[in-house]
């Protein structure tokens, strides 16, 4: 029997580790649940598969609770490995994958949970933010199994829903997600759950979910406020600002607290601060700690290559005297944009707290179509710093920093959430609601 | 007059020449309120208007301009602050200064919103303005009269309910003196820039108010929001909150140091014994000389303070002070840690009408220059000119406020002392105006601030870095940064000219910005005054005191920090600092660059035309 079976070292315990420390984080796990597999090529020219170890805490994994095993072979690795070794074996066999990664998603398990009497297959779950439509698609496979871990049915029926989907949905218990490598399929596995919390977060608010599927189904386009950039799994490591030192720990730490606040699900959302000619840039601003993103110098003046996030921040600042800008997935405030009052036809232009800080802050925070052009969102933000564009996502501005910057999503979040635990209590919320509030 | 068409304004103008020994009232242009608000912005234009940036500023075609802000008049926290603008005898550019105290309040409920005076007259004269009337009256029973003696004299008029204010310059504005203040209650002063010799050259030794008119609000559900807003953030902020009232600005010595930041010695460093920094901060003025904390007009901060000290007679005296900046400029600058004795200069100051933060750097520079062999005991008059001589403090305000003996060459400021004896390097200065008490190498953002403040050195014109720099909050941005300081410091600027443009203190900023302010202003006058629109406001009047400035002479080459704080390092942190001139000019020509303005630092055409910045109509 061989140590090196299970003793990893260096980069990939490194990975592991963070991997295992950040889903713990976003609270998509409970203390010893799911697990993470990679596909590599061994310095022999092998294929082997690493796994994290049956029954180990993904929040404190130690160097031998990752397991090596050949990809070919049942081997003394595989024992010791997670109880759904065969399911990722066959996942990471489908071509382009290197990671899997398995994680009880609450908030989009609750989601498709359903009552009927089994076995059914339950409907497919249908995404209604931007984040899990162009990223996991407009339909996420939802599967029942009489066993539903470690069980011969899903290693065979989960490989053939992650063929043709990111991530696929099992019933009352989870989803796996494929990737790239580990951080895609945990991107992959946030922004599922994210998709959930979106929707379990509109029913709280008494929203009529089924409409507003229909209409995201129907007609995307004008669903969203467009697509969010492909995911990148290159260039995380990279930094071009490391001599702003005091800069770059701003950027990590609001990085941090956005991963952590659930302000918006792993490597989404950007972040930004301005100097004369560049931005310094993080496409990627969700980042937990020990897990980096790509912090980016960009010209500020604006290029055919720039994808849709980078061209908005640097039309805001060329239009504005602002200095930061962030842009957070909340899903509370996606649901929240589509809260419509009793009695009302359609949704209402604007958020209002209901709580004391909220009020103080903010007398109104606006809500704006998903087509909002990107003058009016300037203008917007100039009075208010802080838009939720349905479908779009929470912009944010600063007159001077990031940590300025990240006060807005960060009440935005708060006040939503307000606001949606008055609607589960049964109040009214009209009646909560400053009366000069209204009428701006 | 037809009835002025916003809310918040009463649509009159006064305007004294006084070498005609005429008053008039003229009507407010509506597009001057929309375009420049009130306060700073307002006086600039009216001024640019009125002068020849290339006057001579003691000379009768030098004018100086106050205006009042539509929030004033209102219960908005803090406006009661007036801004007077004028050409400064001690810079040679803008000059620019603000006070709080209750005159500027006191000013609008007379009727006005704009004072020009312009001209000079051949005899000490007062100007005296209640609602419906202004005259020009003698002034030579207070000729030759203290601050303090001025303004008893002349509130002796005061009625129940309808008192009297007074604005007056003390012995130091009727010398000439070219960094002498105006002052107000007593110890609220227009400090910086030299406004008292404006005065004095114009022999005009007061202007009094009384009235009781009021302004209306025309939104007042939207003015209310803002005030709520406002008031809230204040009770938060801890600065607001609680600091600036339990122990006054001084409660900043000994944070600043901590950050090693305060200076030492006429900048040549920053190190000071801790004990000796402990005798000096505002705890230890809390608990030995301070009577009561006060406030300005409708202030809920309270951060005056109102402390009495033994003379050196041994008498009791009673007074204002310190505040930070005097209490360091006047202190560890001159390497004193005398409270007493600071204390006691600061109210010889404020009686003669002397500003104590040029008046505290030009007693340090002398001392560098009697250091350095420059300045001889004889010429100090026996005095003892060595740093830490507190005794010389005092005296050397009275002499400097009177000419007499070496007071003479300290009433030129620091760069004409330094200069004239061939040594201008010693001269802590940006434009002649004496570097206030924040180090610069400390943080490159007050670096810039001081570099391009439109006023020469001045921590509230040129953008208040230390408030973010360390007290920020959620604002808190990079001390170090080459990057972020450009648009941080034009940030920061921009807040301050919206403040002044509304006469509100400086220290609401610890609490908010701009968006509650919008709110009030919009709601008073029921104009669009959005965060968009005031913002176009700053950036034009900012561009505009440029323009003032370029015309006045100014070039990218008076936008310069002196050569001891690129040359000579501090340490902060561990690390040694300094700003490099590299790094001044990197800095600067992005600060150009963001504002809009050539590598000369000059407004563009493109820039002046899209900000509508009309040509001067003098
Ligand atoms: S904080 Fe101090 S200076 Fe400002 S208005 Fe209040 S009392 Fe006056």
């Amino acid at each position: 029997m061989s140590a090196q079976k299970w003793q990893a070292t260096g980069e990939l315990l490194g990975e592991f580790q963070a991997l295992g420390r950040a889903s713990l984080a976003y609270d998509v796990q409970d203390s010893h649940s799911g697990n993470m597999a990679v596909r590599r090529t061994t310095e022999r020219g092998e294929d082997e598969i690493v796994i994290t170890a049956t029954g180990s805490q993904k929040g404190a994994l130690e160097p031998n609770q990752i397991c090596f095993l050949s990809a070919t072979e049942t081997d003394y690795g595989y024992y010791k490995a997670s109880s759904e070794t065969d399911i990722h074996a066959r996942i990471l066999e489908l071509p382009g994958v290197r990671a899997s990664m398995h994680a009880h998603v609450k908030d989009l398990v609750l989601a498709t949970l359903d009552d009927e009497p089994k076995p059914a297959r339950p409907p497919d779950f249908v995404p209604v933010d931007p984040l899990a439509f162009h990223h996991l698609g407009s339909a996420i496979p939802v599967d029942w199994f009489a066993v539903p871990s470690g069980s011969p049915e899903l290693a065979r029926v989960i490989p053939e829903r992650l063929a043709g989907h990111p991530l696929t949905i099992i019933f009352g218990h989870g989803a796996m997600a494929k990737g790239r490598n580990l951080r895609e399929a945990f991107f992959r596995l946030c922004v599922g759950n994210n998709a959930g919390t979106v929707v379990r977060a509109m029913e709280r608010l008494r929203i009529d979910v089924g409409a507003v599927r229909r209409a995201v189904t129907a007609d995307p386009g004008s669903s969203f406020a467009g697509a969010p950039p492909p995911y990148e799994i290159e260039g995380d490591d990279r930094s071009d600002f490391r001599e702003e030192e005091e800069i770059l720990k701003e950027f990590v730490k609001a990085g941090h607290r956005i991963f952590e606040s659930r302000l918006s699900p792993f490597h989404t959302g950007s972040m930004s601060v301005r100097g004369v000619d560049s931005m310094l840039y993080a496409p990627k601003a969700s980042m937990p700690r020990d897990v980096g993103g790509p912090l980016l110098r960009v010209a500020l003046s604006a290029g055919p290559a720039d994808d849709s996030e980078t061209a908005l921040h640097k039309a805001i600042y060329a239009t504005s005297d602002f200095q930061t800008v962030m842009h957070c997935h909340i899903p509370e405030a996606e649901a929240s944009a589509h809260f419509v009052y009793p009695g009302e036809a359609a949704p209402a232009d604007r958020i209002i707290p209901v709580d004391a800080e909220g009020t103080f802050l903010y007398l109104v925070i606006p809500v704006l179509p998903p087509n909002v052009r990107t003058d009016e969102l300037v203008r917007f933000l100039h009075d208010y710093k802080v838009a939720v564009v349905r479908g779009g996502g929470v912009w944010a501005v600063g007159g001077q920093s990031l940590s300025e910057v990240l006060h807005h999503p960060s009440s935005v979040r708060e006040i939503c959430l307000y606001r949606i635990g008055a609607v589960e209590r049964g109040l009214d919320l009209r009646r909560l609601e400053p009366q000069k509030a209204k009428r701006w | 007059m037809p009835e002025f068409p916003i809310s918040g304004y009463h649509g009159r103008v006064l305007v004294a020449d006084l070498s005609r020994g005429e008053v008039r009232t003229l009507p407010l242009d509506p597009g001057l309120a929309l375009d420049y608000l009130g306060g700073r912005g307002m006086a600039t234009r009216v001024l640019y208007d009125t002068i020849d940036p290339a006057c001579d500023p003691l000379g009768p075609d030098n004018a100086f301009v106050i205006a009042a802000s539509p929030l004033i008049g209102s219960n908005a926290p803090t406006a009661g602050r007036g801004h007077m603008v004028f050409k400064s005898p001690l810079t040679g550019v803008l000059g620019t200064s603000n006070s709080g105290g209750t005159w500027g309040a006191a000013f609008k409920a007379a009727g006005f919103d704009v004072l020009v005076v312009k001209g000079a007259a051949a005899t000490p004269v007062m100007i005296d303005i209640s609602p419906g009337k202004a005259e020009i009256l003698p002034a030579d029973h207070v000729w030759g009269k203290t601050t303090h003696e001025t303004n008893d004299v002349l509130a002796a008029v005061s009625e129940p309910g309808n008192p009297a204010r007074v604005l007056c310059i003390g012995p130091a504005g009727e010398n000439l003196v070219r960094f002498a203040a105006v002052a107000n209650d007593r110890n609220r002063v227009y400090g910086r820039c030299g406004p008292g010799a404006v005065w004095g050259s114009k022999k005009l030794k007061a202007v009094r108010v009384r009235g009781k008119e009021k302004i209306a609000v025309a939104d007042m559900e939207k003015y209310r929001s803002g005030l709520d807003q406002a008031l809230y953030l204040m009770k938060q902020a801890p600065v607001t909150k609680r600091l600036l009232r339990d122990l006054g600005t001084a409660g900043l010595v000994e944070l600043i140091n901590l950050i090693a930041m305060l200076p030492h010695k006429n900048f040549q460093d920053c190190l000071h014994r801790d004990e000796d920094v402990e005798r000096i901060s505002g705890e230890t003025l809390a608990k030995t000389l301070l009577e009561k904390a006060g406030s300005c007009y409708l202030c809920p901060i309270g951060c005056q303070r109102h402390t009495r000290v033994a003379g050196r007679d041994g008498r009791e005296e009673r007074g204002e002070g310190p505040e930070y900046e005097t209490m360091v400029l006047m202190g560890p600058l001159c390497g004193i840690y005398d409270l007493g004795a600071i204390t006691r200069a600061n109210y010889r100051a404020n009686e003669l009408g002397l500003d104590t933060m040029s008046y505290g750097g030009t007693v340090a520079c002398a001392m560098e220059l009697a250091e350095r062999g420059l300045i001889g005991r004889e010429e100090a008059g026996g005095l003892d000119l060595a740093f830490g001589s507190g005794e010389a403090l005092e005296s050397l305000a009275v002499m400097t406020a009177r000419r007499e003996g070496l007071g003479a060459a300290l009433a030129e400021g620091s760069y004409r002392l330094a200069a004239g004896r061939g040594h201008p390097e010693y001269a802590m200065t940006v434009k002649k105006l004496e570097i206030p008490a924040y180090d610069p190498r400390a943080s490159y953002t007050q670096a810039l601030g001081y570099m391009t403040s439109p006023s020469g050195a001045c921590h509230l014109r040129g953008g208040y870095a230390v408030s973010l720099a360390f007290f920020g909050g959620a604002r808190e941005i990079p001390r170090f940064s080459l990057l972020q300081s450009p648009i941080a410091i034009r940030n920061m600027q921009n807040v301050g000219i919206l403040q002044d443009s509304l006469g509100v203190c400086r220290f609401t900023g610890y609490a908010f910005s701009s968006d509650p302010w919008a709110r009030m202003v919009g709601g008073i006058t029921g104009r669009d005054f959005s965060v968009a629109r005031l913002e176009e406001i700053e950036n034009r009047v900012a561009t505009l005191e440029r323009q003032f400035n370029i015309e006045a002479g100014v070039t990218a080459e008076d936008d310069v920090l002196p050569a001891r704080f690129a040359d000579v390092p501090i340490v902060v942190e561990g690390k040694e600092r300094r700003v490099s001139r590299e790094d001044q000019e990197r800095m600067k020509q992005d600060y150009y660059r963001v504002r809009g303005w050539d590598a000369a630092g000059r407004p563009t055409p493109g820039l002046v035309r899209s900000l509508q910045i009309e040509e001067s109509k003098r």
